[in-house]
C-alpha cells in the first residue's frame, strides 16, 4: 500500500488481534468450547488487484456475513466462510437439540449473529483504540461463489481499497477458515492513517 | 520489593507486535525510568534470551509465530521459578486465564494501556492485583 507504513500495519493488525480476541472469548462462551485463534495476518490492496489467490480460500462456495459501518469513516465490512466451515460453527452454537430441518431454517439468523459478534468484536477494538466511532447496520447473509463475491468487490463504486485479515479459528478440533474483508473508500483510508498516526503519537 | 540491592530491575517485553512492545515499555518507563528493559519478538527468542542473561520481570503475548506465550511462559517459568510473568493477552478466554494461574503467572487482558501495564507491574512488585 502507498501511503500506509508497515507501522501502521503492524498497530493496525494489534488492534485486529485484540477484537479476534474479544470475538474468541465470545464464541467460547457460547460453544462451551475453547477456540483457538491463529496469529491474523492483515493485507491492504486495490480492489482491482483483489483475486481468488489474494482471498487464498480453498472452496469456492462461501457464506458472506456483510455489515456496512458509518460514522469517522465508512467501510463495508464482510466476513467469509467456506460453507462447510459456516454450517459446523451453527451446529455448534445450536447444539445437539436442532434437527436438520431446523437448522436451515436458522441458517440465516445464526449465521448473522455470528458474523455480528465477530464484526462488532473488531470495531469495538478500532473505536478503543484508535477512538474512530461508527455505527454498523444490521448484518445481512448470503451463499455465494468466490468468483462472483470478488467481481462484487471490483464492481464496488467509490471503495478503491481492500483490507483483508485472514485468520483461522478452532473450534472443538475443527478448523474453521474465515477472512474478513473490509472495503475502503480512498477518502476514509486516509482518516484510517491519520487516526493510527495520532495512536502512535501517544506512545 | 525492597531495594536490597542496587542491581537494576530487568525487564523482557515479549510480543510479535513492535507496536505493543514500543507502548509496553513505554509505560513501564514512565513509572520506572531505571528499569533495563530487552525486547523479543517470539517465544522462541524469550525462551533463548533467559538462557543468556537474567530478568526479573517478563510480559508475554499469547498469539504468536512459533511457539505460542503461554508454551514459552511454562518453560521459562520450570527453570527460573523466581521470575515473575504477566501474560498479556488479546486472547481473553476462560481457558486461558486458568491456565496462566496455574503456571503462577498473572493474566492481563490487552490492550495496553497505562492501566494494564500498571496491572502487570503491581504483580510483579508483589502489590495485591
Amino acid at each position: 500500500m502507498d501511503n500506509l507504513t508497515a507501522l501502521h500495519i503492524d498497530a493496525l493488525s494489534e488492534v485486529f488481534n485484540i477484537g479476534a480476541g474479544r470475538a474468541a472469548a465470545s464464541l467460547s462462551e457460547i460453544v462451551s468450547e475453547e477456540v483457538k485463534l491463529s496469529v491474523p495476518a492483515l493485507e491492504f490492496r486495490k480492489c482491482a488487484e483483489f483475486n481468488e489467490k489474494v482471498l487464498s480460500l480453498d472452496q469456492s462456495q462461501l457464506g458472506v456475513v456483510r455489515q456496512q459501518f458509518s460514522g469517522a469513516l465508512n467501510a463495508e465490512a464482510s466476513l467469509l466462510f467456506t460453507e462447510d466451515s459456516a454450517l459446523e460453527i451453527m451446529r455448534d452454537m445450536m447444539g445437539s437439540h436442532i434437527s436438520i430441518e431446523e437448522l436451515a431454517e436458522f441458517e440465516q439468523e445464526a449465521m448473522c449473529e455470528l458474523g455480528n459478534i465477530i464484526l462488532n468484536a473488531c470495531l469495538s477494538a478500532m473505536s478503543d483504540m484508535l477512538n474512530i466511532q461508527m455505527e454498523s447496520s444490521l448484518p445481512s447473509y448470503t451463499v455465494c461463489n468466490a468468483e462472483q463475491l470478488i467481481q462484487d468487490i471490483i464492481d464496488t463504486p467509490d471503495q478503491e481499497y481492500i483490507m483483508i485479515l485472514h485468520i483461522d479459528l478452532e473450534i472443538e478440533r475443527r478448523q474453521v477458515n474465515g477472512k474478513l474483508i473490509f472495503l475502503f473508500s480512498s477518502s476514509s483510508l486516509s482518516t484510517l492513517r491519520i487516526r493510527i498516526d495520532a495512536f502512535l503519537n501517544n506512545i | 520489593m525492597n531495594s536490597e540491592s542496587n542491581a537494576k530491575i530487568s525487564l523482557l517485553i515479549v510480543d510479535d507486535s513492535r507496536v505493543s512492545r514500543m507502548m509496553i515499555r513505554a509505560f513501564a518507563l514512565d513509572k520506572h525510568p531505571d528499569w533495563q528493559i530487552t525486547e523479543a519478538a517470539s517465544g522462541d527468542e524469550a525462551i533463548k534470551l533467559v538462557e543468556q542473561q537474567h530478568f526479573d520481570y517478563c510480559t508475554m503475548d499469547i498469539n504468536m509465530p512459533g511457539t505460542l506465550g503461554i508454551v514459552a511462559a511454562e518453560q521459562i517459568l520450570e527453570k527460573f521459578p523466581a521470575m515473575r510473568i504477566a501474560i498479556f493477552s488479546a486472547n481473553i478466554q476462560e481457558s486461558l486465564r486458568s491456565r496462566a494461574a496455574e503456571l503462577g503467572a498473572n493474566f492481563v487482558a490487552k490492550p495496553v494501556t497505562e492501566k494494564s501495564v500498571g496491572q502487570a507491574i503491581a504483580f510483579f512488585k508483589g502489590e495485591t492485583v
